[in-house]
C-alpha cells in the first residue's frame, strides 16, 4: 500500500494519540513513586490499549480471509493495521515503563519490536517497489504463474528457432496444438508445414488471421544456421529453463545485446527477424527473473511478520490473563 | 519485426485457477505462521509443567530476595476463593519488620509503594524521591503543622540548607562545644613542636572514625594509658531521641570519632604544673587534678624536707604587693597546700583554659582555696575539697551534626578533608560550624550518570527503627526450596 495523502486523517489520528500518551506517561512516570508500572492503573490502561491495537492489526488477517464481511473497506483495515500496529509499539512501552521484565514480557517486547520492525520494513518496501516493479518489469505477469509462463516462453522459443533452422533434434513430438507463449495458437507443426510458414514477426504484426500476406518460410541451411543452433542449444535453451543459475551471459541485459549483435552479423539478412523474436523471448525471461526477485522482496518480509504477530497475539493474552492475576 | 503482446494473448496464458494452487511462499507462510505460535504455546507449557513460574515473572528480583526467585508462592498467596495472588504487606512483614517513619505521619503506604520488586538486581531499599515527595513535597502532620521543611520534592528541588547551618531568627547558630580551638592556627605551620620544629598538622593527625587506628603522631603514652574519671558522655552531646538511626550496626566509619586529648593534644600541650616535675598533671576532672596535686606534693616534700625552708626570690616582688619575709620555714602541710595552690592557679588561670571553659564554683572561689590554704588546712581536708575547685564546662562535642540524616566519612576517603570543610582552614572561633553547606554536597551528589547518588535515601531512614518489633520466623528451609513455608 502506497503511503499518500489518503493516510492524512489517519496519520493525523495516530500524531495525536502518541503525544497524549507520550504526556500522559511523562506525568505518570515523574510522579509515580515506583516509576512507570504495567500492573498501575495506567500501565494497566496503556497495556488494555496496546493489546487492543495488536489484536485489531492482527483481524486484517482475516479481514482478507472474508471479504464478503461487511465490516469497512478493506484499505481501511489496511490502513488502521498500519497505524494502529505502529502505535502498538509505543504503547506497548509505555505500559512496561521501557522496561523488559521476566522471560515472557521480555519474549513479548522483542517480538512486538520484531513485528513492528518488519511491519515497518514491509510498509516501507511496499511503498517503493510497485514503483519499481512497474519500470523494470513492463511485462509483468502474475507471479504464481511465472514458472507456466516461462515454459511457455521456452516453447515459443523453440518454434522460432525450428521456423528458421529446422527441428532442434530433441526427439519431442512437433505435432499437436501448442501454446505459444504470446498467446498465439501454432495450429500446425511448423517443420511439417506444406504451406509458407508466418514468423512471429509477422503474427505479431497481425495479431490474428487476418494478417497481411505471410511471407514465405525460410530454412537456413545447415551450415547457415550452425552459429544460431550452437548459441541456442548452448545458451538459450539452458537460460530460459534455468534464468536463475549464475554466470549466464543472457541474464546480463547488456552482455544479451552484444550475443544477439554479434549473431545478427552471422546469420544471412532473412533471420533476422526471428533472431529479434529470440532476444524479445530472452528479454522477457530476464523480466520475469527480475519480477520474482522484486516479488520477493515485496511479500517476502511476511514470513516473519505474520508468524510472529500470531505469537505476539497467543503469548500476550497469557500474559494478560497472569498479570491480572499476579 | 519484435513481437507485440496484447492483454487477450497474455490473459490466455495464464491458468485461472492458479491461485488455488500453493506456492511454495504461500506454503512457508502458513507452516511458519502454525509452527511459531505452537513453539510459544510448547515453550509456555513447558515451562509451566516443570513446576518453574518465572517465565511469569515481571522481572528479575532484588538481591536479597533473589532466592525466592523461583518460590512465587513466598510472596503471591492466593486467598481462598479468588483469583488474585497479588504480594500484600503481610508477605513483606512475616520476614522483616517495617517500623512507621513518624507518629505523627497522616498514612502509612504499603511495602510495594516504596520498595518495588521485579525491577531487576536494584537495591530494594532505596525508595525513589517520588514516594519520599508524596508527603514531604507538601507535609502535614496528625497534630498540625509540620515542624520540618514542608515542600521538599528532592535533594535538588525544595531542600532546605542543613538544619545547623539556617540562621535562627537571623543569628547564625554557633557549634555548642566549649573546647577553645583555633582551626586555623593548627592548620599552619607551627614554629615548635614536641620533636622538633616546623609542624605541619593534618586534618587525620587529630580527626579520624572510630574504626580506624588513631593517628598517635601527637599522642601521649602516658595519658592514653591513665584511666579517667570522665566518661564520653561527659564531653558528647547526646544524640536527639527522634533521630532515626540505620537499621543496621553503623560500620564505625561513618562519624569522625570525638577528638581525644591523649591522642591528639597531649605531646604539644603539655599538663605540667611545677619546675619539680616533669610530667603534666593527669587530664581530668579538677577534683582528680587537685587530689593528684596535693599527693604529688606530699610524696615530695616527704623525700626532701629541706624544701619547706622558702627563701623569697628577690626577683618575684612585684610593686604593690605586700613582701613576704625573706625566709620562711612551713609545715609539710602548709608546704603542700602553698604548692598546690600555686600549681592549681596556674592550672586553672592559664593551663586549662587554654582550651576548657572554666568557671569559679558557684559555691566557692579560688581566693576562697587560698586564704584556706593559707590558714594551714589539714592536708587530708585539702584533697577533698573538690566543691571549692573550679567547675570546667561539658565539652559538648557535637558527634552528629546531621541528626535526621545519615553521612559516611568512609565512603569520601578518596578527598581531602578540606575539599568539603574548607572553612576548617580560617575558622578562628570554636564557635565556627565547620560542616559544609549543601551546595558543597551538590557538586556530586546530582541527578544523573555523572554524578553521585542523590536520592532522598542516600541520607535519610524512613523506618524508625528504635520500633522494631522481632519478628516471628515462618520459613522453613527445606520447605521454602519446594515453594513451601
Amino acid at each position: 500500500m502506497r503511503m499518500d495523502e489518503t493516510h492524512r486523517t489517519w496519520s493525523i489520528a495516530s500524531s495525536a494519540i502518541l503525544a497524549v500518551s507520550i504526556a500522559v506517561y511523562i506525568r505518570y512516570a515523574f510522579e509515580s513513586p515506583q516509576g512507570a508500572r504495567g500492573g498501575s492503573t495506567i500501565g494497566l490502561t496503556f497495556g488494555v490499549i496496546g493489546f487492543g491495537f495488536m489484536v485489531f492489526a492482527a483481524l486484517l488477517g482475516a479481514r482478507k480471509r472474508v471479504p464478503t464481511w461487511r465490516v469497512g473497506r478493506a484499505q481501511a483495515w489496511m490502513r488502521g493495521h498500519l497505524w494502529l500496529g505502529f502505535l502498538a509499539l509505543p504503547i506497548i512501552l509505555f505500559h512496561g515503563g521501557f522496561h523488559f521484565g521476566g522471560a515472557l514480557t521480555r519474549v513479548l517486547m522483542w517480538l512486538l519490536i520484531i513485528t513492528v520492525s518488519s511491519g515497518v520494513f514491509g510498509a516501507v518496501l511496499q511503498h517503493y517497489i510497485p514503483r519499481v516493479m512497474t519500470s523494470d518489469v513492463p511485462l509483468e505477469t502474475i507471479y504464481d504463474e511465472i514458472g507456466n509462463v516461462r515454459s511457455l516462453l521456452r516453447e515459443e522459443a523453440d518454434r522460432a528457432f525450428e521456423s528458421l533452422c529446422g527441428s532442434l533434434g530433441l526427439g519431442r513430438s512437433s505435432s499437436g496444438e501448442v501454446q505459444r507463449a504470446g498467446g498465439f495458437t501454432a495450429s500446425r507443426p511448423i517443420a511439417a508445414s506444406a504451406v509458407p510458414l508466418r514468423t512471429s514477426a509477422a503474427v505479431s504484426a497481425g495479431a490474428s488471421a487476418a494478417v497481411a500476406a505471410a511471407p514465405e518460410i525460410i530454412l537456413l541451411g545447415e551450415k547457415e544456421s550452425a552459429p544460431l543452433r550452437r548459441f541456442y542449444l548452448d545458451e538459450m535453451r539452458p537460460f530460459l529453463a534455468r534464468p536463475k543459475q549464475r554466470g549466464q551471459r543472457l541474464a546480463d541485459t547488456d552482455k544479451a545485446r552484444a550475443v544477439f549483435s554479434g549473431l545478427r552479423t552471422l546469420l544471412p539478412g532473412a533471420g533476422h527477424a526471428t533472431l529479434a523474436d529470440l532476444e524479445d523471448i530472452c528479454d522477457e525471461a530476464r523480466q520475469l527473473t527480475r519480477q520474482e526477485r522484486l516479488h520477493h522482496w515485496l511479500h517476502g518480509w511476511l514470513l516473519l511478520h505474520i508468524p510472529l504477530s500470531l505469537a505476539l497475539i497467543l503469548l500476550g493474552a497469557i500474559h494478560a490473563v497472569v498479570a491480572l492475576r499476579y | 519485426m519484435a513481437r507485440t503482446r496484447t492483454t487477450k494473448k497474455l490473459a490466455q496464458r495464464i491458468d485461472l485457477n492458479y491461485f488455488k494452487r500453493p506456492t511454495p511462499l504461500k506454503r512457508a507462510k502458513f507452516w511458519l505462521s502454525l509452527l511459531l505460535p505452537l513453539l510459544a504455546l510448547v515453550w509456555i507449557a513447558w515451562r509451566g509443567f516443570s513446576g518453574d513460574h518465572r517465565v511469569y515473572s515481571s522481572g528479575r528480583m532484588s538481591e536479597p530476595h533473589a532466592v525466592l526467585e523461583k518460590e512465587c508462592a513466598a510472596c503471591h498467596v492466593q486467598k481462598a476463593g479468588t483469583f488474585s495472588a497479588k504480594a500484600a504487606d503481610k508477605a513483606c512483614l512475616d520476614c522483616h519488620d517495617g517500623p512507621i517513619h513518624h507518629d505523627t505521619q497522616t498514612a502509612t503506604r504499603a511495602c510495594a509503594t516504596c520498595h518495588t520488586e521485579h525491577r531487576g538486581r536494584i537495591n530494594i531499599a532505596a525508595a525513589s524521591n517520588q514516594a519520599c515527595a508524596e508527603c514531604h513535597s507538601d507535609l502535614k502532620t496528625n497534630r498540625g503543622a509540620a515542624q520540618y521543611a514542608s515542600h521538599i520534592h528532592s535533594f535538588e528541588d525544595g531542600h532546605p540548607e542543613f538544619a545547623v547551618l539556617r540562621p535562627v531568627a537571623g543569628i547564625t547558630t554557633s557549634d555548642p562545644g566549649t573546647i577553645k580551638l583555633n582551626h586555623a592556627i593548627h592548620m599552619k605551620p607551627i614554629r615548635r613542636g614536641p620533636n622538633g620544629p616546623a609542624v605541619q598538622l593534618e586534618c587525620g593527625n587529630c580527626h579520624n572514625t572510630a574504626a580506624v587506628d588513631a593517628d598517635l603522631t601527637y599522642a601521649d603514652r602516658k595519658y592514653r594509658a591513665a584511666a579517667v574519671s570522665y566518661k564520653e558522655s561527659d564531653e558528647i552531646l547526646p544524640v536527639r531521641a527522634d533521630t532515626h538511626g540505620p537499621p543496621k550496626p553503623v560500620s564505625g566509619r561513618k562519624l569522625l570519632a570525638p577528638v581525644k586529648f591523649a591522642n591528639a593534644c597531649a605531646a604539644c600541650h603539655l599538663l605540667t604544673f611545677d619546675k619539680r616535675f616533669d610530667a603534666g598533671v593527669p587530664h581530668d576532672k579538677p577534683e582528680a587534678v587537685h587530689a593528684f596535686l596535693v599527693r604529688t606534693f606530699r610524696e615530695y616534700v616527704a623525700a626532701h624536707p629541706a624544701e619547706v625552708r622558702i627563701q623569697r626570690d628577690p626577683s618575684r616582688d612585684l610593686t604593690g604587693k605586700p613582701l613576704a619575709p625573706a625566709v620562711r620555714i612551713l609545715t609539710p602541710a602548709q608546704w603542700v597546700a602553698e604548692r598546690t595552690a600555686e600549681a592549681e592557679d596556674l592550672l586553672w588561670r592559664k593551663t586549662c583554659k587554654q582550651c576548657h571553659t572554666i568557671s569559679p564554683s558557684a559555691r566557692t572561689s579560688h581566693r576562697k582555696i587560698e586564704l584556706r590554704v593559707m590558714r594551714g588546712s589539714d592536708i587530708d581536708k585539702l584533697s577533698g575539697v573538690s566543691a571549692e575547685l573550679p567547675d570546667v564546662a561539658p565539652a559538648n562535642t557535637t558527634l552528629r551534626w546531621m541528626p535526621h540524616a545519615k553521612f559516611d566519612h568512609g565512603a569520601h576517603d578518596g578527598f581531602t578533608c578540606v575539599s568539603c570543610h574548607a572553612k576548617a582552614l580560617t575558622s578562628t572561633e570554636a564557635s565556627d560550624i565547620l560542616l559544609p553547606g549543601i551546595e558543597t554536597c551538590k557538586t556530586c551528589h546530582a541527578p544523573g550518570p555523572e554524578h553521585a547518588e542523590s536520592r532522598c535515601f542516600e541520607c535519610h531512614t524512613y523506618h524508625d527503627w528504635s520500633k522494631r518489633k522481632e519478628i516471628t520466623p515462618k520459613f522453613t528451609l527445606p520447605a521454602l526450596r519446594k515453594g513451601g513455608r
